[in-house]
């Protein structure tokens, strides 16, 4: 773990004392060589499914492809940014990257923490970069409610969470999830054992987003500048998702009941979401509320807490993280050109751009979730499992998976297809380096169709 | 303690000259109410260490045992450091100083009645230091919610910091103490640099930037940590506070301090 967290650190006095004219290149080579490091996270080699332990971290089957994916992300981060912040100073340049290095080592400390203490922590940690992130450097005046409410509504859920983790601690003298694993069951009957179920589970809930408390991830997404949604939407999502995974093992035997309404809120959420995508102008708020959609998805495989279950969740959010976030890399070509994130202005662009036309093709059949592709199998696998837990839920999963293909189409075929407008014949056309991004971001996603055992290590 | 209301009355002496420096109506009314909360908590100090006497024959600070008398000196106490509900005088004292000697106001005074309260922490009522801990964090919220003048700001957001202190008195003082330091660090933190930039309200803060980067990031990460939270020091106490609160089966007290500190960090934010 060290291997990883002190390259990653030292990238600070990097990105401090190259000169100004290599300062992006070697941040990103720095940072692709700890990605290419981490790969090597991926051989499970213990029994007992954790490996690479120190004192308080650790990595497992269900961590690793996580750690994987944020590690990954890092220089398609920085190769995101390039062009948009290349006007700013270069210390404000450098703050930059610098916010991005330490939101990573905590993102990486978060998925590697065995004590769940210090994941709340690290959870609640990367909350700041990310705030400063979005209300420094996003393009609208609007950011700054967006970031209030990214805060606030992460923050109200998961002070409850400190509360009820204390409690844990209380009861079973400690919080390791090397330990918890092996102590069960807990007797949980009263009232107040209910409320201490709900505490558990909210600030994971706002944070994937469930459906009904999902309000600050558009505003967070369309404020943000691209690599705070890059990151926002494949990685912190799926923070919410792995705290979830992780704290239901000591949660039963309640969860059988009490899930119920975030279940039906969550499925009932991915219909919603994936309408109000079908009648959205803006771009970027397009596939956001596709990231709320998929996350419905994940957030009912995993609260229905079958093997199948968790294997679709965490196949799904990888793949939706790589997927979401090339989504997010296309729409900011389209911005940095025209400086508009509305659909109708930026129609067309098969004739302009006809190589990014591909990757907008690729881009949207991974995200309808065509086969072969890992979302398919997310998908799959959570319906399926949905379905055996009650046949009524393949009304909403199905429906859902229309709806999904519905906008898909619709965001595939408004920006290439059509007649171009006139004012965007004199676009620039695509740099290598953005080619360079969107191929980085989908090759792994094809290539997880040959190994999908590197992410479903957990249940088989 | 005798000595303890002599040592008292002196310090409330000394710093009335202090405050009256400025010779601004305002500053002059200030010092004013200042000067007469102060006195009245020292009488009642005095009042409720005498009635220990008579009724339990014993002058000593940490033998004070007869109810009525601890409960007098503790509500005399917090209305020396301005806890909720006797916290109406703190907000316009302290908009009426200037920046210097409202630092000193904020730390250094708090120092004293802290020492004595930190002695009496075994005998006093816990349902009243509950009550008076849990509205201070609230009344600290929700007050300083409407303000855009930063020392009235700052004086809600002692007031919430001192409700916290007090909630953890009954447990474990050591915590009282560490929670005292690093408030009295943070804020004197947020005085020198507000001293720094001569700003003494929102708006003028919104300036700032242009002017002194390192100290506008420098004045963000403490107001962030006077908000509580990882991985900066302020969130350190309120995690130890809030441990030891559900160690004690208090995890209703705890869940409410902790949405508290929620309203104070909005106020924070802008």
């Amino acid at each position: 773990m060290l291997k990883i967290l002190i390259p990653t650190l030292m990238l600070i006095p990097t990105t401090w004392l190259t000169p100004k004219s290599w300062v992006w290149t070697t941040t990103t080579a720095q940072s692709l060589a700890i990605a290419l490091l981490s790969l090597t996270w991926l051989k499970w080699t213990s029994e007992t499914g954790w490996s690479t332990s120190g004192p308080y971290m650790a990595t497992d089957p269900l961590s690793t492809p996580l750690l994987v994916l944020t590690c990954w992300l890092l220089p398609l981060m920085i190769l995101a940014s390039q062009n948009h912040i290349s006007p700013e100073p270069i210390n404000r340049q450098r703050s930059y990257i610098t916010l991005l290095i330490l939101l990573q080592t905590f993102l990486i400390m978060a998925f590697g923490a065995t004590e769940i203490i210090m994941f709340y922590i690290m959870f609640e940690a990367t909350l700041i970069p990310t705030l400063i992130i979005i209300t420094r450097w996003g393009n609208q005046t609007e950011r700054l409610n967006a970031g209030t409410y990214f805060l606030f509504y992460t923050l109200a859920g998961s002070l409850p969470l400190l509360v009820a983790l204390l409690m844990t601690q209380k009861d079973m003298g400690t919080l390791s999830m090397l330990i918890i694993q092996h102590t069960k069951p807990t007797n949980l009957l009263s009232w107040g054992d209910k409320i201490w179920w709900v505490g558990c589970l909210l600030a994971f809930l706002v944070k994937m987003p469930l459906y009904g408390v999902h309000l600050w991830l558009p505003k967070a997404h369309v404020e943000a500048p691209i690599a705070g949604s890059m990151v926002l939407a494949a990685v912190l999502l799926k923070l919410g998702g792995y705290g979830m995974m992780r704290i239901t093992i000591m949660l039963d035997p309640l969860t059988k009941e009490l899930a119920y309404p975030f279940i039906i809120l969550a499925l009932w959420g991915i219909i919603m979401t994936g309408s109000i995508c079908l009648r959205q102008t803006d771009l970027k708020s397009l596939i956001a509320y596709s990231s709320v959609s998929h996350m419905g998805l994940v957030a009912g495989g995993i609260l229905i807490q079958t093997p199948w279950g968790f294997t679709g969740a965490i196949i799904l959010m990888i793949a939706h993280g790589l997927v979401s976030s090339a989504l997010f890399c296309l729409a900011n070509t389209n911005y940095e050109r025209t400086h508009s994130r509305t659909l109708l202005l930026t129609r067309g662009l098969q004739m302009i751009l006809p190589l990014m036309a591909t990757w907008w093709f690729i881009a949207n059949l991974a995200n309808l979730a065509l086969p072969p592709l890992p979302n398919l199998m997310g998908e799959l696998a959570i319906i399926t499992s949905l379905f055996s837990w009650s046949p009524w839920t393949i009304v909403s999963t199905g429906l859902g998976t229309l709806i999904t293909a519905g906008y898909s189409l619709y965001m595939f075929l408004m920006t290439q297809r059509g007649p171009t407008p006139l004012h965007t014949i004199s676009l620039h056309p695509s740099h290598t380096r953005e080619h360079l991004l969107m191929a980085m971001h989908l090759i792994p996603v094809l290539l997880l169709v040959l190994k999908p055992e590197l992410m479903w290590g957990v249940c088989h | 303690w005798y000595l303890a209301w002599m040592g008292l009355e002196i310090n409330t002496m000394a710093i009335i000259p202090l405050m009256a420096q400025q010779h601004h109506p305002r500053a002059t009314e200030a010092t004013t109410k200042y000067f007469l909360t102060q006195a009245t908590a020292a009488a009642m100090i005095l009042f409720a260490s005498t009635m220990n006497a008579w009724t339990m024959g014993d002058w000593n600070i940490n033998q004070i045992s007869h109810p009525l008398a601890t409960t007098t000196v503790t509500l005399a106490l917090a209305l020396k450091i301005g806890l909720a509900p006797m916290h109406f005088w703190l907000p316009e004292v302290l908009q009426g100083l200037n920046l210097t000697t409202g630092l000193v106001l904020s730390t250094w005074q708090k120092l004293a009645p802290f020492a004595l309260i930190l002695q009496i922490s075994q005998n006093t009522n816990p349902a009243l230091l509950t009550t008076l801990g849990v509205m201070s964090a609230l009344v600290g919220g929700w007050g300083g919610l409407n303000q855009t003048q930063l020392r009235k700001l700052l004086a809600y957001s002692s007031i919430a910091h001192l409700g916290w202190m007090i909630i953890i008195l009954q447990f474990m003082p050591a915590l009282t103490l560490l929670n005292l330091t690093i408030y009295i660090t943070m804020t004197s933190t947020m005085f020198l640099s507000l001293k720094i930039m001569a700003s003494t309200k929102i708006n003028s803060l919104a300036l700032a930037w242009p002017k002194t980067p390192t100290l506008t990031t420098l004045i963000m990460l403490s107001l962030l940590s006077l908000g509580g939270l990882p991985p900066l020091t302020g969130f350190m106490p309120k995690w130890l506070i809030l441990q030891e609160l559900t160690k004690q089966d208090l995890p209703i007290t705890a869940t409410i301090m902790a949405m508290s500190a929620l309203l104070s960090l909005f106020f924070y934010l802008r």
